[in-house]
């Protein structure tokens, strides 16, 4: 028999605290006071409508034009995604105090407001909701497809113009967005050039793949997969770990067994070191081949040099590697400013995405997300970039071009560019 | 045959530290009824601490070999201990007689505050160990089976422990009365048992054990960061239910049909599935003995 007392957590329907007969908001039939759902939900309910007013409301109306330039910068400040976004807020964040240094954006001082959304889909979107009460006009991240996805959807309806220093899957352009852009290149492109280069450098023909089923992962193996395909290269594997898993041997055993020549793995490089490291464990010998988010120093961190060397990774050239002018400035001045080497190229994507807004707020005398949106679509072209040269953007707002390379890990842990790129 | 002896290898391996780890729930379970949620990141505390004393021993010019866990473990193991029984001592001890919710969500936070010292004192990117203290290569155990060095020694110290823990419980005095504590407290008392100090003792053998297999999973997986203690510690939470929480070879039983059932799963269905897998099995296991495998058959439930 039921005891009462449980039916005293729950209010009954129609007497709960919100629709109580009688009470002001109790009549209306609106979604947030229907008896039927829950108190919590409801109170939920409420406090989101409550925080997406702000964004409701025009933000121009009535009120003054604000004294700053004001600019966000989302991104993982936490978690497993923390080192990429740590960074991009020391890129940024240089950038930024040297241009208020000289004057700030159109004679305005640059606000920029750093918020974390631990790369994860919820805080992603409680970030954007954040962002457009502030009244920022653009925003700057996130790291990860899954996060950015999120926060891009928020951020579309707000009118917010959003530039990911690094999400690179396909379809985060696909979906219509015209103030969604982004400074890396996308999935398909890299899996291109690495199907060109486990097919012709390598000459691998028994591929195994694997990711990790984030946007991100999936969607460059399935990338991957398609081109390898077509150039004759046989799939012995394709499946995927839980990236929240320290033990990979289960997986690492089933590769062993398929007798692949090459693995290519596209996830993360935290789950790269472990996969690298535990490999010999089971007795596993394999080419690996590694996707852009693997292009991190922590990666022969965590592996050991021993086990780490020999793996490939195909990326955008790592900072030090790139000998633009505007590259050889940034990173110097990177490196006396924090007395460390900007290691990430996402950091440097991050740095370059403040410069094209810079570029586009200075070239159009404006910071109005739409008046933006349309100078990087059609009027920017050819803009020295610390990662080179930003031709311009598709109607997508894709990057045009590409700069992917093929690395390698040295016995001595260092990481050097493959002596044959396909 | 290779493949079942080198997955079932694997689960081992897996297994030995989720039943180390479920060792400290169920302990505290058994002489409290209390889960003590903190438990997953004094585990977690103890990668830290064994972090701190070997960059230490860098820092300090010596070149730390595999030798350095000779002395560091141990030391790990007493700090954790003393943080073990000050918890008890702060968070739990005063809410004894306050039902069972109370001390529940007072674990809860505890769990929360160490979780945030450890990322605010450590910061959030992952952490490792100095590779000069991991054993290099694997060993080729028959045929194409093979473990690594590491692995094995892992495995190796997480046994001793769980033997030692074994014959302590069973063959000495203390260990005698913490079965008679876990029994009843008021009988236990009445027969000139020091409950208070008896819990005290399961609070140091607990956080000991887990802060070992902390440093021992940092020195098998080579990093970790703050959150370890959530995801190894959930999955030790759960293995200590299977076994028959409350019991000391139940939680060894389900961590380790837990490690091999998550293995077999992944090796010969999906690495995407084995999840899912370990926990309908898991689920099964608890719908035909709600008290666990080797748990107490009529296991009141307030």
């Amino acid at each position: 028999m039921p005891t009462p007392r449980r039916t005293r957590l729950r209010p009954a329907p129609g007497h709960s605290f919100c629709s109580r007969p009688g009470h002001p908001f109790g009549h209306g039939p609106g979604l947030l006071f229907r008896p039927g759902l829950a108190y919590p939900i409801r109170c939920l309910l409420l406090l989101g409508a409550l925080a997406s007013l702000p964004v409701l409301l025009p933000s121009g109306c009535g009120r003054s034009k604000p004294a700053t330039v004001r600019i966000g910068l989302e991104g993982p400040m936490t978690g497993d995604y923390a080192y990429e976004g740590q960074g991009f807020e020391r890129a940024v964040r240089l950038l930024v105090d040297q241009v208020n240094a000289s004057g700030g954006i159109l004679g305005r001082h640059v606000e920029l407001f750093v918020e974390d959304d631990r790369g994860d889909v919820k805080e992603a979107s409680l970030v954007a909701d954040r962002m457009a009460s502030r009244g920022v006009s653009v925003v700057i991240g996130s790291y990860n497809s899954t996060a950015t996805e999120a926060a891009a959807a928020v951020y579309d309806r707000a009118g917010i113009l959003q530039i990911t220093p690094s999400s690179t899957a396909t379809r985060l352009t696909a979906k219509g967005y015209q103030r969604f852009f982004r400074m890396c290149f996308t999935d398909d492109r890299q899996g291109l050039f690495g199907a060109e280069f486990i097919s012709k450098v390598l000459e691998s023909r028994r591929v195994a793949i694997l990711h990790d089923n984030s946007t991100y992962a999936q969607g460059l193996a399935e990338w991957g997969k398609k081109f390898l395909l077509e150039r004759g290269c046989e799939i012995v594997f394709f499946d995927a770990i839980n990236p929240a898993d320290k033990d990979f041997t289960p997986s690492l055993t089933k590769l062993k067994a398929v007798n692949a020549e090459t693995v290519y793995f596209t996830g993360y490089h935290a789950q790269a070191g472990l996969l690298l490291r535990q490999a010999p464990e089971v007795g596993l010998k394999v080419q690996w081949v590694m996707g852009d988010a693997c292009n991190n120093p922590e990666l022969v961190r965590i592996a050991g040099v021993d086990c780490a060397q020999g793996a490939i990774f195909t990326t955008e050239p790592l900072p030090i590697d790139l000998d633009y002018p505007e590259a050889k400035a940034f990173t110097a001045d990177y490196k006396a400013h924090y007395g460390a080497d900007a290691t990430s190229v996402w950091w440097v994507m991050a740095a370059d995405a403040f410069r094209v807004i810079r570029a586009a707020m200075e070239a159009t005398k404006s910071t109005d997300s739409g008046v933006l949106a349309a100078y990087l679509h059609t009027g920017l072209k050819d803009l020295p970039g610390i990662t080179g040269p930003i031709l311009g953007y598709d109607e997508k707002g894709d990057r045009l071009g590409t700069i992917h390379r093929a690395y390698v890990i040295t016995p001595k842990g260092t990481i050097v560019p493959y002596p044959k790129q396909p | 045959m290779e493949f079942l002896a080198q997955n079932l290898l694997n689960g081992v391996s897996i297994g030995s530290f989720y039943a180390l780890v479920a060792l400290g729930y169920t302990m505290v379970y058994g002489v409290l009824r209390l889960i003590n949620f903190a438990h997953g990141d004094l585990f977690m505390w103890g990668a830290f601490l064994g972090y701190t004393a070997l960059t230490a021993i860098s820092a300090a010019g010596l070149s730390p070999g595999p030798w350095v866990f000779v002395p560091v473990l141990p030391g790990v193991m007493i700090v954790l201990a003393l943080a073990g029984v000050l918890l008890e001592r702060t968070a739990y001890r005063p809410l004894r007689s306050a039902g069972r919710l109370p001390p529940l969500i007072s674990a809860l936070g505890a769990a929360f505050i160490l979780q945030a010292l450890a990322r605010n004192l450590y910061g959030a990117s992952y952490k490792t160990y100095p590779s000069s203290v991991s054993l290099p290569g694997g060993v080729r155990i028959l045929g194409d089976v093979t473990m690594g060095t590491t692995q094995i020694v892992a495995v190796l110290a997480a046994l001793l422990l769980m033997s030692a823990l074994h014959v302590f419980v069973h063959r000495t005095r203390v260990g005698t009365a913490m079965r008679a504590v876990s029994l009843d407290h008021d009988t236990a008392r009445l027969m000139g048992i020091p409950v208070d100090r008896v819990i005290a003792g399961v609070f140091l053998i607990g956080p000991a054990l887990g802060g070992a297999a902390g440093m021992l999973v940092a020195l098998r997986y080579g990093s970790f960061d703050f959150t370890l203690g959530w995801t190894f510690g959930l999955k030790a939470f759960i293995a200590a239910i299977v076994g028959g929480i409350g019991n000391i070879p139940g939680a060894m039983l389900g961590g380790l049909i837990l490690g091999v059932v998550e293995s077999l799963g992944a090796g010969y269905i999906s690495p995407q599935w084995k999840d899912l897998i370990a926990y309908v099995l898991l689920a099964l296991i608890l719908i035909a003995r709600p008290g666990g495998l080797l748990g107490e058959r009529c296991a009141e439930r307030v």
